[in-house]
C-alpha cells in the first residue's frame, strides 16, 4: 500500500492593515478593538483591496516558483456561521492570482503548487466552555476578522508524512525569509490542512479524507501518519474508506470525523461584485521579482561554494534569516566560515534548542565568539572547555575572557607544570605500563586521559601525549 | 416654495429673500402636514451641515442610505431598530455643503418592489391620486418631491427604482452611469446594479445634485475617476442629434401611452432631433436576466443579517435556529422569494444554467448598447408601460416585475438613464426615459433638459393640507 498527500496552507500576511479596511493586522490586541463597518459587515459598508496583499500575495509566489497572473479576480464563498459576519468570504475561486508552481524537498522530490489565491479570515469564537457543544454561549472577537490570507494548495504529490512536515517547514522558512508571514503554526498564522489517500497494490485508491485543525509542525507528521494508519486498517478490513473531513485532536492524538462530504456547504461561488479585477502590470510584477530577498535554498547553495562549508550547516544557516546574517556578520569579521558555521550550528544552537528557546543573536556578540575561536584555535583553551565557555557565555553574557579567567581553564600548555601529574599518573599504573612496554603503544591514550582529567582539561592534549611517551620511553630527563 | 426647484431656493438663500433656517423650517412644517396624508416617511431627523452651496436645503434620503444616529431600516423588521454607526458617502457629500436632511423615506423593502407596498410598515401614497401607489422602490422619495415635502430626495435605483417612481409621480429621476456615484452606506440589493441618484423638479436640479453626488470613493471600489460637469453645456440645443427608438421599448405599449408618446417624438424632431426606430434584441431578455443576477447577488447581500450583532434577533436556540428565526420573522415574502431564487440560481448544480448564462446574456446586451451608441446620441422610450396601478392591482409576481421592463437594461449595461414627466395618461404622469452611453450623463441631461423646454411647464399635484 501507498499513501498519497496533499496540502492546502493558509498563511496570514504580515500586512500593517487589514486584507478590505484600514484596520490594523493584529489578533492579539484586547477583543473587538481592530474592527469598523466594513470588517464587522453592517450594511451599506464595502470592500476596498489593500495593495500590499497583493503585493505579498506576488512574492509568495514567486518564490514558490508559480506563475503569476495579470488578471485575477475576487468571488464570495457563502456560508453561515457567526464569525463570519457578512455570511461570506472574499476569497479568489475562479481566477486566483497565481498558479502552477514547485516547492523542492532534500530528497530530491519536487512538490508542485496548484494555485495560491488571497483571501480574508474570519473572527474568533470564544466559548464559555472548553468546546462549542458544551457552551451556553460564545463570544465573538472580530480582530482577526478580514486579515489578509493566502491559500496555497499542493498538488498530491507527497507520499510520507515526513515529507509533509518538510514542506510545511521548508515552506515556513521560505515566507519567513521573504517577509511575508511569521510562520508560526502553533498560533494560527500559519495552518495546514491534510489530504490523505491510500493507494492499495492493485493500484486502487481509497477515497480522500481532509485532516483539518492541524497546529503544529510535529502534528502535521503525527496527524498524517495516524491518519494513513487508519485508512490503511480499514482498507484492510475490507471495508470502504469514507470521503470525509476530519479533525485533528491534539489531546488524544486521533482524527475526528467532522462531516460528511454530503454534509458539505454548497458554498455558492459568484464573482464578488463589490471588487472590479485585479489587473496587474508585468512591471509591477518584475520590480517585486527583482527586490525579492534570496530564498533559503539560493542562500544555502551560495554558502557551499563561496564558503566551501558543508551541505547540512549551509542548510541550517540559510533557513532563519537572523542565523545567516550572523553567520555572514561572522564571515565578514575574519572567522573562518567552517569554524563559523561549525560553532554556529553544532555549539551555539544546541544552546538555544536546549532551552527550546529561537537563536537570538544578541545573546552572544560576534565579538565574543570570535575571542573564543582564536583562543580555542591557538590552543589556549582545549575544544571541550570552550564548549563551557560558550555555555557560559550564554548564560551570563560574560565576555570569554572574563569567563575563561573565572573558571580557570587556561590551558597548560607549560611542560614543566605536566610533568608531576604525568609522572604521578604512570606511577599509579604500573600494569598499563607493563602493556606500553609489551609493545601495546595504544595504551598512552589512557595515560593522556588520565592526565587529562587531573588537571581538569586544561592541559593540551598533544604536548600531554608527547610528554607521556618520552617519561615511558625515559626520554625525559 | 413648495414647488420651488434648488435652484430657486439657492438664489432666494443668497439674495437674502429667505433665512436658511425659515426654509428648512417651511419644509419641516410642510411635511408634518402632509406625510400623515401620504405617508412618504419612515422616520424623521433633522441632520445637516452649513457654510456650503446647500446651506439652508432640507432633502430627504432614502432608508437604506446610513447616515450616522438615525435609524436605517431599509423599511425591514429585520433591521427596524438598527442606528447607523456611519454615514454613507453620497449623504455625506450633500451635508459637507450644508444640506440638511429632515427624513428617511418609505421603500419597498430592501428595495426590492416596484410600489412601497413590500414595504413592512405602510405603503406611501401616490400625491396624484392616493388610491395609487408612488412606484418603488424609492417611491417614499418620490412621493415627498412631487407633494413638496422637500425640494428634492435621494434614492436608489436597481432595476428602475428611481426613474419608475419618478415616472409615477411626474418628476424627474436620474441614475447615474453605474461607478460614478459612491455606494459607500448604500444598503446592498444587487451591488453590480445598485446606483444612488437624485430625484427632483427638473432636469437642472437633477444635473446640479448629480455633480455633488459624483467622483471617485475611496470606500468604494467601484467608482471611477470621471470628472464631468453636468451642468456644463446642457441649455446647447440639441439640433442634428440622433436617438434611437428601440422597438422592444415601444411595441405593445396601449393606444394612450402610444399617443403621448408619438407626441413627445413630435416635440423632440421639432427642436431638430433626428429619430430612427432601431432593434436591440436582447431586451426582451433583460428581465429575465435580472431575476436571475439582482436575486443572486442579493442572496449574498443579504446573508448578514443573522441577528449575531445588529438587528433583529431571536436568542434562543442553537445557532441554525437563531438563524431561521432571525431570518423567518426579519424577512418579508417578497425579500424571502428573492433570497430563495437566489440561492437556488448560485447552486454548484443550477450556477452554469442561470447566473453564468445569464451573465452572458448581460455582456450581450452591453454590446448591442454599444453599438447602437457608436450612431446615436441616445436611446429613449416610455420610463414604465403604463400609468402607477393602483393598490393590490397586480398581484402577481410576474406582473409585477414586468413594471421595470424598460428600465431593467439601463442597470444591466451599466448606463446613465433619467426619466423626465412627458405628460398625462387617465390624469396621472408618466415619464420619458432618455439613456446614454456609460459617461455620457451630460449628453443625455442635455437632451433631456431640452425636451423639458419644449415641453413646457409641467404641473405639481393638487395637495390639500
Amino acid at each position: 500500500m501507498r499513501s498519497v498527500v496533499g496540502l492546502e496552507i493558509h498563511s496570514q500576511l504580515l500586512t500593517q492593515t487589514k486584507a478590505f479596511c484600514s484596520c490594523k493586522n493584529d489578533s492579539n490586541s484586547a477583543p473587538n478593538t481592530n474592527i469598523c463597518p466594513v470588517c464587522t459587515g453592517q450594511p451599506g459598508a464595502l470592500p476596498v483591496l489593500n495593495e500590499k496583499v497583493v503585493e505579498f500575495a506576488i512574492r509568495a509566489a514567486i518564490a514558490l516558483k508559480c506563475e503569476v497572473h495579470e488578471v485575477s479576480s475576487f468571488d464570495r464563498k457563502n456560508y453561515f456561521y457567526p464569525d463570519l459576519p457578512k455570511g461570506y468570504q472574499i476569497t479568489q475561486y475562479f481566477h486566483p492570482i497565481a498558479t502552477n508552481g514547485y516547492l523542492d524537498l532534500e530528497n530530491g522530490k519536487r512538490v508542485r503548487i496548484r494555485r495560491i489565491h488571497i483571501e480574508e479570515d474570519a473572527g474568533k469564537m470564544v466559548h464559555s466552555s472548553e468546546n462549542i457543544t458544551e457552551s451556553k454561549e460564545s463570544l465573538i472577537d472580530f480582530n482577526r476578522c478580514g486579515i489578509p490570507l493566502i491559500e496555497i494548495v499542493t498538488e498530491p504529490d507527497m507520499e510520507r508524512s515526513d515529507e509533509a512536515r518538510e514542506f510545511m517547514e521548508k515552506l515556513r522558512d521560505i515566507l519567513r525569509a521573504i517577509d511575508v508571514c511569521s510562520g508560526n503554526m502553533e498560533e494560527g498564522a500559519l495552518r495546514c490542512d491534510a489530504n490523505v489517500s491510500v493507494v492499495d497494490d492493485d493500484g486502487r485508491s481509497s477515497s480522500r479524507v481532509e485532516v483539518k485543525n492541524i497546529n503544529s509542525f510535529k502534528y502535521v507528521q503525527y496527524a498524517i501518519d495516524y491518519e494513513i494508519e487508519r485508512i490503511s486498517s480499514v482498507l484492510r478490513s475490507g471495508k470502504d474508506v469514507k470521503h470525509e473531513t476530519r479533525g485533528w485532536d491534539f489531546t488524544t492524538k486521533t482524527t475526528v470525523s467532522m462531516r460528511s462530504k454530503e454534509e458539505e456547504n454548497d458554498y455558492r461561488y459568484f464573482p464578488e461584485p463589490d471588487l472590479p479585477v485585479l489587473v496587474l502590470s508585468k512591471d509591477e510584477i518584475k520590480t517585486i521579482m527583482e527586490n525579492l530577498p534570496e530564498l533559503p535554498d539560493e542562500k544555502a547553495k551560495r554558502y557551499e561554494n563561496v564558503h566551501m562549508i558543508s551541505h547540512d550547516n549551509a542548510v541550517v544557516l540559510s533557513k532563519d534569516k537572523k542565523l545567516s546574517s550572523y553567520f555572514e556578520n561572522a564571515v565578514s569579521k575574519g572567522i573562518d566560515p567552517r569554524d563559523a558555521s561549525n560553532w554556529i550550528v553544532n555549539d551555539l544552537l544546541s544552546l538555544f534548542n536546549a532551552d527550546s528557546e529561537e537563536f537570538d543573536p544578541e545573546k552572544i556578540p560576534l565579538d565574543h565568539l570570535k575571542l573564543l575561536i582564536d583562543y580555542t584555535n591557538s590552543s589556549k583553551i582545549s575544544r571541550l572547555s570552550a564548549r563551557e565557555v560558550l555555555a557560559g557565555m550564554y548564560k551570563s553574557g560574560k565576555d570569554p575572557k572574563t569567563l575563561i579567567e573565572e573558571m580557570n581553564l587556561l590551558q597548560i600548555s607549560n611542560e614543566d607544570a605536566l610533568v608531576p601529574v604525568a609522572k604521578a599518573v604512570i606511577d599509579e599504573n604500573p600494569s598499563v605500563v607493563e602493556q606500553y612496554r609489551n609493545g601495546k603503544s595504544s595504551v598512552i591514550g589512557f595515560f593522556v586521559g588520565n592526565v587529562m582529567k587531573k588537571t581538569k582539561g586544561k592541559a593540551d592534549p598533544k604536548i600531554v601525549g608527547d610528554l607521556v611517551k618520552r617519561l615511558l620511553d625515559g626520554e625525559h630527563k | 416654495m413648495i414647488s420651488s426647484s434648488v435652484e430657486q431656493l439657492i438664489e432666494k438663500i443668497r439674495s437674502k429673500e429667505l433665512s436658511s433656517d425659515e426654509v428648512i423650517e417651511d419644509f419641516v412644517r410642510i411635511s408634518d402636514e402632509l406625510d400623515p396624508k401620504f405617508k412618504a416617511y419612515i422616520s424623521k431627523c433633522k441632520v445637516g451641515g452649513n457654510g456650503g452651496l446647500l446651506n439652508g436645503i432640507p432633502f430627504a434620503i432614502k432608508d437604506n442610505m446610513e447616515l450616522v444616529g438615525t435609524k436605517t431600516t431599509c423599511a425591514s423588521k429585520i433591521l427596524e431598530n438598527y442606528t447607523s454607526p456611519y454615514t454613507a458617502t453620497a449623504v455625506k457629500k450633500l451635508i459637507d455643503l450644508g444640506g440638511t436632511v429632515i427624513a428617511k423615506t418609505n421603500m419597498d423593502e430592501f428595495a426590492m418592489g416596484a410600489s412601497t407596498e413590500y414595504s413592512a410598515f405602510f405603503s406611501t401614497k401616490n400625491p396624484w391620486d392616493v388610491q395609487r401607489v408612488p412606484g418603488g422602490s424609492s417611491g417614499g422619495s418620490a412621493a415627498a418631491v412631487s407633494s413638496g415635502m422637500v425640494p428634492f430626495a435621494l434614492g436608489s435605483d436597481t432595476g428602475g427604482s428611481i426613474r419608475q417612481p419618478a415616472s409615477f409621480c411626474g418628476i424627474v429621476g436620474y441614475k447615474p452611469t453605474y461607478g460614478l456615484v459612491s455606494r459607500y452606506g448604500l444598503v446592498a440589493f444587487a451591488s453590480s446594479l445598485d446606483q444612488i441618484g437624485p430625484l427632483t423638479r427638473n432636469v437642472r436640479d437633477a444635473a446640479l445634485i448629480g455633480n455633488f453626488l459624483i467622483g471617485k470613493d475611496p470606500k468604494d471600489a467601484t467608482t471611477v475617476d470621471h470628472r464631468i460637469d453636468l451642468l456644463d453645456g446642457i441649455e446647447e440645443p440639441v439640433g442634428g442629434f440622433k436617438i434611437a427608438v428601440p422597438v422592444e421599448f415601444v411595441e405593445g405599449l396601449s393606444d394612450k401611452v402610444r399617443v403621448l408618446f408619438d407626441q413627445t417624438l413630435e416635440k423632440l424632431k421639432k427642436i431638430g432631433i433626428k429619430i430612427d426606430e432601431v432593434s436591440i434584441p436582447s431586451i426582451r431578455y433583460a428581465v429575465s436576466v435580472y431575476y436571475i443576477i439582482a436575486p443572486a447577488e442579493a442572496s449574498s447581500n443579504l446573508s448578514r443579517y443573522d441577528g449575531i450583532r445588529y438587528g433583529l434577533s431571536t436568542t434562543e436556540g442553537s445557532i441554525d435556529e437563531i438563524y431561521m428565526k432571525t431570518k423567518g420573522e426579519g424577512f418579508g415574502r417578497e425579500v424571502k422569494r428573492r433570497i430563495m431564487i437566489g440561492t437556488f440560481t448560485l447552486s454548484a448544480t443550477y450556477y452554469d444554467a442561470y447566473f453564468d448564462k445569464a451573465q452572458r446574456v448581460r455582456s450581450k446586451l452591453e454590446d448591442e448598447f454599444s453599438k447602437i451608441f457608436e450612431s446615436y446620441d441616445a436611446i429613449i422610450g416610455p420610463t414604465t408601460p403604463a400609468i402607477a396601478f393602483k393598490f393590490g392591482q397586480l398581484s402577481s409576481p410576474l406582473e409585477y416585475y414586468l413594471q421595470d421592463v424598460y428600465t431593467i437594461p439601463a442597470n444591466l449595461a451599466g448606463l446613465p438613464a433619467i426619466s423626465v414627466p412627458m405628460g398625462f395618461v387617465d390624469k396621472m404622469p408618466m415619464g420619458l426615459q432618455i439613456m446614454s452611453k456609460r459617461f455620457d450623463d451630460g449628453k443625455m441631461l442635455r437632451i433631456a433638459r431640452n425636451f423639458e423646454k419644449v415641453r413646457g411647464d409641467f404641473p405639481s399635484p393638487e395637495v390639500s393640507r
